[in-house]
């Protein structure tokens, strides 16, 4: 553990560690292109040159290992005309774009410009190499060659993460350019990856081109919901709609990386019309639209009345792995307590068993849930049932009358979901009695006898537990059309109609009484929930 | 001795000041004041007014009214749909949709853009933030419409200006800068009788493009 000053700031590094991670670690900034946490490093940009005590030249800060005793100036005015210099020469050929370029407002070049250039360009705008623009690389990225400062960045992400190679540099001095061979698309599913590594607009993002200029967004903090891996990401919305999801660096989860569907799940959210209002079938058999109070009020009656009939073990509760831990916990919290059921599953297609599996060595689960983890540890897993496809069983003899089912539709999309989509339909057929919890229209609802419109994802607070068993909290960015409440607030609406003595009315409130009674979540307060995540206990 | 306070009776100064002779001749030198500016202003020696909308006033070249969309030689639009304009406007008035540009080398395009004319307040800051010189301003005063939706601008009606051969142009700082054209101005310079308050119904020259130039050294 070596000892170092940077900037009169003492600071003890770790074992191993460069100038530049010590001081990014304890919130010094020293400007850098090339250099990235998650990425090898290389050290070609000179960015970073800071002044070491008896060292006689300036030395780049990211491949200097902390040595004991060092002393690390940052700021002072050789160093500041060391980078001054390193940012001409870097801007010789740069276009400068800023108008049409989508990186403008987070782009490292602007604000080292700022900070160190403000100097008047000595090359005239007709004496630049010019090189390719608009060059399309596939389904994510486009490239611009003039932007590239050449940091490699994009070439390491390919060869050491994804291990597929797929781009290059071409060329010598002022004409190297970067690109892939015969300008191939990228096609590995982590591609997108390389627009946020790009600290300049050379790599830009297909989905995200002329959407909006990104200082007009607002930024919240999320898991993702495409799948059991639980990457961190932070969601970019603007007055209610959502534009672009960008990963969130966790080391013990996705480290800075995202795949490309998992960037891309919430368009799924705007494919189909969704619901607005609770539905309630009559008694000539049409859904008609009512308060959120009756709805509950003619569900918790209705139920009653069959456990009345059939006993309580008739009834069903059908849960979803993409519901948020605060949903799943009141959903058993009504159905076990006040209705008493045993019948209570989560598993559409064997979610237990394909949490843990790996799709990929990277990130991807098979597991197309984010809280598969979470409904296992609530223990929503009828060993009666066994699944989807015991229920229907069920059903289709008689043994289940009633049912109270939450459909979700997932965000990334895999062989079978139909067929998981069409059993839900069936069993909804197939049960007397059968409430939904679901955000979209589709056309079997029409079958159910209640319908009630839940927020989707990110538009409700919770937690998530991902396939590590980590619980982390995903945040609310957007705010739901129409009459959709959260998930949890619906049921705990159901506990209060149903006569239950306790009152739950924050999500926040939800996961302490989880706490307090699951025996894995005992001693979790939802500030860990927070980066990096807390483990339940196994 | 107790002093007493001095009253005044002020009905009775009234009465005492209203005489007969007063009365009589007080309307007669109101009158004569109306007569005299009425004999000076049909002489035209004074008229603080101007028979608009036949007359209109020269504003300065700087004048900041209704705006203006440049175009390209090929007549598309200058604009690179930035947001700079819409970023800097402080009644959030400008609404812009962007589209991908044939021309890499160009990029980007509005696909539409409209300012709502009964928002903006004319600062002309959008002017200002521009990168392009894509939008700068004209004398045009009179914006009024039959209804809300004819009030706002869309990008057809930004560019295409054939009244603008009576209004003029206005507010243009960096016409130097960037070469930049304007849809549907006459060339030649347009005569009209103009009115003002000191120069009555003298004949002054409107002058359609702007002359104020930007240092050399300051282009940079
Ligand atoms: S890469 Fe940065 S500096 Fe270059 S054009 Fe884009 S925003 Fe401007
Ligand atoms: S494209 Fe971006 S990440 Fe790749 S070398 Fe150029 S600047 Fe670096
Ligand atoms: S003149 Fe001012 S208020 Fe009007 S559009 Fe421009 S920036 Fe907005
Ligand atoms: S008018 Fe100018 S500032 Fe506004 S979007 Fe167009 S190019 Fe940008
Ligand atoms: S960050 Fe150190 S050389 Fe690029």
């Amino acid at each position: 553990m070596p000892k170092i000053t940077i900037d009169d700031l003492e600071i003890e590094a770790k074992d191993g560690q460069t100038v530049i991670q010590a001081a990014l670690e304890h919130g010094l900034d020293i400007p850098h292109y090339c250099y990235h946490p998650d990425l090898p490093i290389d050290g070609n940009c000179r960015m970073c040159l800071v002044e070491v005590e008896k060292m006689p030249k300036l030395t780049p800060s990211c491949t200097t290992v902390c040595g004991e005793g060092m002393k690390v100036t940052t700021n002072n005015e050789r160093v500041k005309m060391a980078v001054r210099g390193v940012l001409e020469f870097l801007l010789i050929n740069h276009p400068v774009d800023c108008p049409v370029c989508d990186q403008a407002g987070e782009c490292r070049l602007q604000d080292y410009y700022m900070v160190y250039g403000l100097h008047t360009s000595e090359i005239a705008m007709d004496m630049k190499v010019h090189k390719r623009k608009v060059v399309d690389l596939g389904e994510m990225v486009v490239l611009d060659q003039e932007r590239c400062v050449l940091c490699s960045r994009c070439i390491r992400f390919f060869d050491h993460v994804t291990g597929t190679g797929e781009m290059q540099f071409f060329g010598r001095g002022d004409h190297t350019v970067i690109g892939t061979i015969d300008d191939r698309p990228l096609d590995n599913p982590y591609s997108g990856n390389v627009v946020d590594i790009c600290p300049v607009g050379a790599l830009t993002s297909r989905d995200f081109r002329f959407k909006c200029r990104v200082w007009f967004l607002n930024s919240t903090d999320s898991v993702c919901g495409g799948c059991s891996t639980g990457c961190n990401v932070r969601v970019d919305h603007r007055d209610g709609n959502l534009f672009r999801l960008l990963p969130r660096r966790n080391i013990e989860v996705n480290k800075s990386w995202l795949c490309d569907e998992g960037r891309l799940s919430f368009h799924e959210l705007e494919n189909g019309e969704r619901l607005h209002r609770p539905m309630v079938k009559g008694e000539d058999g049409m859904q008609a639209p009512v308060k959120w109070s009756d709805a509950l009020r003619a569900i918790d009656v209705n139920l009653k009345d069959c456990r009345q009939a059939f006993g309580a073990n008739a009834i069903l509760g059908l849960a979803s792995a993409s519901a948020t831990n605060e949903a799943l916990f009141l959903f058993k919290e009504y159905l076990k307590e006040q209705i008493g059921t045993a019948q209570l599953e989560f598993r559409l297609d064997h979610e237990d068993q394909k949490v843990t599996e790996k799709e990929d060595d990277i990130l991807r689960h098979t597991d197309k849930r984010p809280n598969s983890m979470g409904a296992i540890k609530l223990d929503l897993m009828s060993r009666d049932l066994n699944g989807l496809d015991g229920a229907l069983a069920a059903a289709r003899d008689g043994r289940l009358k009633a049912g109270v089912i939450i459909w979700f539709k997932p965000l990334v999309r895999r062989d079978g979901d139909e067929q998981i989509e069409a059993k839900v339909a069936e069993l909804i057929n197939a049960l007397q009695y059968s409430v939904v919890f679901t955000t979209h229209k589709t056309t079997w609802l029409k079958d159910a006898n209640v319908v009630l419109p839940v927020t989707a994802w990110s538009e409700e607070e919770g937690t998530y537990t991902n396939y590590q068993g980590r619980v982390q909290k995903i945040g609310r960015a957007i705010r739901p059309k129409g009459d959709a409440l959260p998930l949890w607030e619906a049921f705990a609406m159901l506990l209060e109609t149903s006569g239950s003595k306790r009152l739950w009315l924050s999500a926040a409130e939800v996961f302490a009484g989880m706490s307090e009674t699951i025996p894995a979540y005992q001693g979790i307060a939802l500030e860990q929930t927070r980066l990096p995540g807390a483990l339940v206990t196994a | 001795m107790k002093k007493i306070a001095k009253t005044i009776n002020v009905s009775e100064i009234a009465e005492r000041e209203n005489s007969l002779v007063k009365e009589i001749f007080s309307p007669l030198s109101g009158m004569k004041l109306t007569m005299s500016r009425m004999v000076q202003n049909l002489t035209g020696q004074v008229s603080p007014t101007i028979n608009y909308p036949e007359e209109r006033r020269s504003y300065s070249d700087r004048y900041r009214g209704a705006h203006i969309l440049t175009a390209r030689e090929d007549g598309t639009p200058r604009c690179v749909a930035c947001y700079m304009c819409a970023t800097a406007c402080p009644a959030d008035c400008i609404y812009i949709e962007p589209k991908e540009h044939p021309d890499p080398h160009i990029e980007k395009q509005a696909a539409r853009f409209e300012i709502d004319m009964l928002r903006c307040v004319f600062c002309g800051f959008c002017v200002d933030a521009c990168p392009e010189e894509a939008i700068i301003m004209s004398r045009e005063t009179e914006i009024t419409a039959f209804s809300r939706g004819e009030t706002m601008w869309d990008l057809v009606r930004l560019m295409k200006r054939p009244e603008l051969k009576e209004f003029g142009m206005g507010y243009r700082p960096n016409e130097t800068l960037v070469d930049s054209q304007v849809m549907f101005v006459p060339t030649e310079k347009v005569q009209k009788k103009m009115a003002g308050r000191i120069t009555l119904k003298e004949d002054v020259e409107m002058i359609p493009n702007v002359t104020y130039k930007v240092q050399d050294d300051e282009k940079q």
